[in-house]
């Protein structure tokens, strides 16, 4: 190229760039602004978030997905389906995830206001066994330390018991409070290594009855219960640290742009051949989702066998500031 | 016969009317049969002369007006209004939003005045539309930056503050020439929000809490029973939890107190030590013209600390100043008769904490030992929050990030001096407790359930528990 040709064509280049960067400036209104029909944002939608749930694919069930529709909740993630009465509705969606593992699945509460003592709610909640901050390893044990932790506000009406529902075994703790004349009413099972509770709350004892009646048209996984749900069958079973020491075959540890302090819990599927299938975020900034993620599908592990045969895993990893499990380097796994 | 009749019905339905009254719940209102309850130093520094000295000193400081040039200089060129104690008043000096008519009467919007005041020049400053004499103050921000169009465009977040005012035409300002931003083309576009003065009564003990207790704290309520989760703002300098401001942005009262100057009164200072351009003029890369810099005269940072002092309180800065006021102010002082009585106030405390209120709004937390004085060390600090930020959902969403707080998270406020505010919620939509109550609750929030369980208790119930909140 002629050196005087390549040089005006520097300049030209040059100069566009210069007017694009102008019309960027100016395509910027910045804090002035009068243009007469602008386009409205719309009210009451959170527009900018925080950390976040997420998901690396969106085929995959997640536990905060569960929904309200044509009197049922239904929530895939836990195989979980439960009738309500048509008098019962969900008025608003729960938060995302907390940063340590409790979900609010679905609110629901019986509608209008009725004459005013026969009203209640029913919390449909879960918690992540792997992120509790509760010294419990189950969902038993959980509802036992709530128990135990109960304030001098309440009162013990029912210790915790394990009774039948839906042909599962849950855990039911029922207390309340005498200066609010309320009763709570806990029904607790345990499905992929989370406590899914049922709370139930009104002042009229007789509804909350005729609720827990209900409750036996609900359909559930059959590894449903207060210490058993721990996955397989259909869904991968789930193990609590098998993300550490010598299952770890290859590591690769994420390379954070920003300086963040913050719990970033994460749940992944790891197929059968030891690699990373699905991650799910339960609470994450955007560019902590992408590092992680980038490092996770590098991720090699240890295949999981159950009677000789390879079968998928759920596990638990905390990355971020809370103190997380030790996970040995991938080569000393690889030595043991 | 038939006027006889038609009587009946209507004594009849007056007195459905009026017993529905009798049962339903109000808020009482400010508190104003106690005196004020606010503003007072630690006993332990009223007992030192030279702490005193220091916070009346800080005192004064804090409520002085503050001008572009002159004895006072720095004012701007863009701010929101020119003292700290203007807006921070109601019911005392380091409060919140005042109003005239309400007790303890201190006038209207400071906001609403300034034209009248001659703070502004009305030829080259209107009052928004959101500032009314009887409203709160407010500062405005907006989410989004606009683009050509004069569209906001959610892929440019800014959620900085836009200042209400300029000093342009103001004869101290010489020739700066500044406009107000576009507040009606914000309102147009739904791009446009507030925020109102946080109260700093108790502020010092706030600060004095250690992380420690804090996530203790966190831990005890997490497995709770009722949707609640809670996370922490950490600053990004150190990485320990942050506490000041409606989403706990700020780590320190000296760096409230140093951005506050800068960003609401436009004077720098040592902790920023520039003046403030509009985030929009940042983005445009022209910062603020050269015919608004160092309009004082005096170079930058205006504030700073004063070799030529002769005591502690006059080498130190104004915003170290503020600093010591703020630490020194003692928790405000709760009623236990008013309103409504010593039972209801009793029970609606229980009825706090057993309907989970207290989950977040935790009544009180520990201090640890204290260097500065004796009232703030190990002492127990009834704030009624646990400092952490929680999701509010969209309905009180507000789309602007803070620190690691994102666009519906915000700190719990905290509920002491709670009888004597007359706002509510970050952006002082309501004056009526009920409202904000009610507020807590909508799709994506947390407090749906406490919400609901408020809904659930009896009138009279309610009523005790505003009242409760009344007597606070």
């Amino acid at each position: 190229m002629h050196p005087k040709f390549s040089r005006s064509l520097a300049l030209v280049c040059f100069a566009i760039s210069l007017t694009a960067h102008a019309q960027s400036s100016l395509q910027s209104g910045g804090d002035f602004s009068n243009s007469p029909q602008p386009n409205a944002l719309p009210s009451d939608v959170i527009l900018v978030k925080g950390a976040w749930s997420s998901a690396s694919d969106s085929v995959t069930p997640v536990p905060e997905l569960g929904r309200v529709a044509n009197n049922v909740f239904s929530n895939q993630y836990f195989g979980l389906t439960y009738a309500i009465s048509p008098d019962w509705t969900e008025k608003y969606s729960g938060p995302p995830p907390s940063d340590s593992g409790y979900y609010v699945l679905a609110q629901i509460r019986l509608a209008g206001t009725s004459n005013g003592t026969r009203r209640g709610s029913i919390l449909i909640a879960a918690q992540d066994l792997f992120f509790t901050l509760t010294p419990a390893g189950n969902a038993l044990e959980l509802i036992d330390y709530d128990k135990e932790s109960l304030n001098a506000d309440y009162k013990v009406e029912q210790p915790p018991t394990l009774v039948r529902i839906a042909n599962h075994s849950f855990v039911r703790f029922d207390y309340g409070s005498p200066v609010a004349e309320l009763h709570w009413h806990v029904l607790a099972t345990q499905i992929r290594c989370h406590m899914v509770q049922f709370v139930l709350t009104s002042r009229d004892t007789k509804l909350v009855e005729s609720l827990i009646q209900e409750m036996s048209k609900m359909t559930l996984p059959a590894e449903a219960g207060p210490i058993s749900g721990r996955g397989g069958g259909e869904v991968p079973v789930c193990i609590k640290d098998y993300a550490r020491g010598e299952n770890v075959l290859e590591r690769v540890d994420p390379v954070f742009g920003e300086r963040r302090f913050n719990p970033a819990p994460v749940r992944i599927i790891i197929d059968k051949q030891g690699k990373v299938k699905h991650i799910h975020f339960l609470s994450a900034f955007p560019d902590q989702v992408k590092a992680i993620t980038d490092a996770l599908f590098q991720w090699r592990f240890r295949p999981c066998l159950r009677d000789g045969k390879p079968v998928e895993v759920e596990t638990g990893i905390m990355f971020g500031r809370a103190p997380r499990p030790a996970i040995l380097p991938a080569s000393q796994a690889v030595s043991e | 016969m038939k006027t006889t009749k038609l009587a009946s019905v209507v004594a009849i339905l007056a007195a459905l009317f009026f017993t529905g009254m009798a049962f339903a719940q109000t808020d009482p209102g400010v508190r104003s049969n106690t005196g004020v309850n606010a503003g007072q130093p630690f006993a332990s520094v009223t007992a030192s002369p030279n702490d005193l000295a220091f916070f009346q000193t800080g005192l004064a400081q804090f409520n002085e007006h503050q001008t572009v040039t002159g004895d006072n200089p720095g004012l701007g060129p863009r701010f929101n209004l020119d003292s700290c104690g203007a807006c921070h008043s109601q019911p005392a000096p380091g409060g919140t939003s005042p109003a005239s008519g309400i007790f303890p009467n201190v006038g209207p919007n400071p906001q609403s005045q300034v034209i009248a005041n001659g703070v502004v020049n009305s030829n080259t400053n209107t009052i928004p539309y959101f500032v009314f004499a009887n409203g709160p103050v407010r500062e405005a921000r907006f989410p989004f930056f606009f683009d050509q169009f004069g569209n906001p465009n959610p892929n440019a977040p800014n959620g900085g503050v836009e200042d209400l005012f300029t000093v342009s035409g103001r004869t101290d300002a010489g020739s700066c020439s500044l406009p107000q931003p576009s507040f009606n083309t914000a309102r147009a576009t739904n791009n446009i929000i507030f925020r109102i003065p946080t109260p700093t009564f108790g502020t010092g003990l706030m600060a004095n809490i250690d992380d420690s207790t804090l996530l203790a704290n966190h831990a005890a309520q997490a497995n709770n029973r009722l949707g609640v989760g809670g996370a922490f703002n950490h600053n990004g300098n150190d990485g320990t939890i942050s506490r000041f401001g409606w989403k706990a942005q700020n780590k320190s009262l000296m760096i409230f107190a140093g951005e506050a100057y800068n960003v609401e009164m436009g004077i720098s200072n040592e902790l920023f030590t520039q003046d403030r351009p509009l985030p929009g003029e940042d983005q445009l890369g022209s910062g603020l013209p050269p015919s608004c810099l160092n309009l004082a005269g005096i170079g930058y940072p205006e504030d700073i600390t004063h070799s030529d002092g002769t005591t502690a309180s006059t080498v130190t800065s104004d915003v170290g100043l503020f600093n010591t006021f703020m630490q020194f102010l003692d928790q405000p002082t709760p009623s236990t008769t008013s309103p409504g009585g010593a039972t209801s106030i009793t029970n609606g405390r229980r009825l706090f904490s057993a309907i989970g209120c207290a989950l977040c709004h935790t009544p009180s937390l520990t201090t640890q030992a204290s260097k500065l004085t004796l009232g703030l060390g190990n002492a127990t600090a009834n704030l009624f929050s646990d400092i952490e930020i929680h999701h509010m959902g969209a309905g009180l969403a507000d789309n602007v990030s803070q620190g690691g707080a994102g666009g519906d998270q915000f700190r719990t406020a905290p509920l002491w001096g709670l009888g004597q505010r007359i706002f509510f919620l970050h952006d002082g939509r309501t004056a009526n407790l009920l409202g904000a109550i009610e507020a807590h609750q909508s799709n994506g929030s947390e407090a749906t359930q406490v919400e609901e369980n408020f809904d659930l208790l009896s009138p009279s119930q309610q009523q005790d528990l505003l009242n409760f909140l009344r007597s606070l």
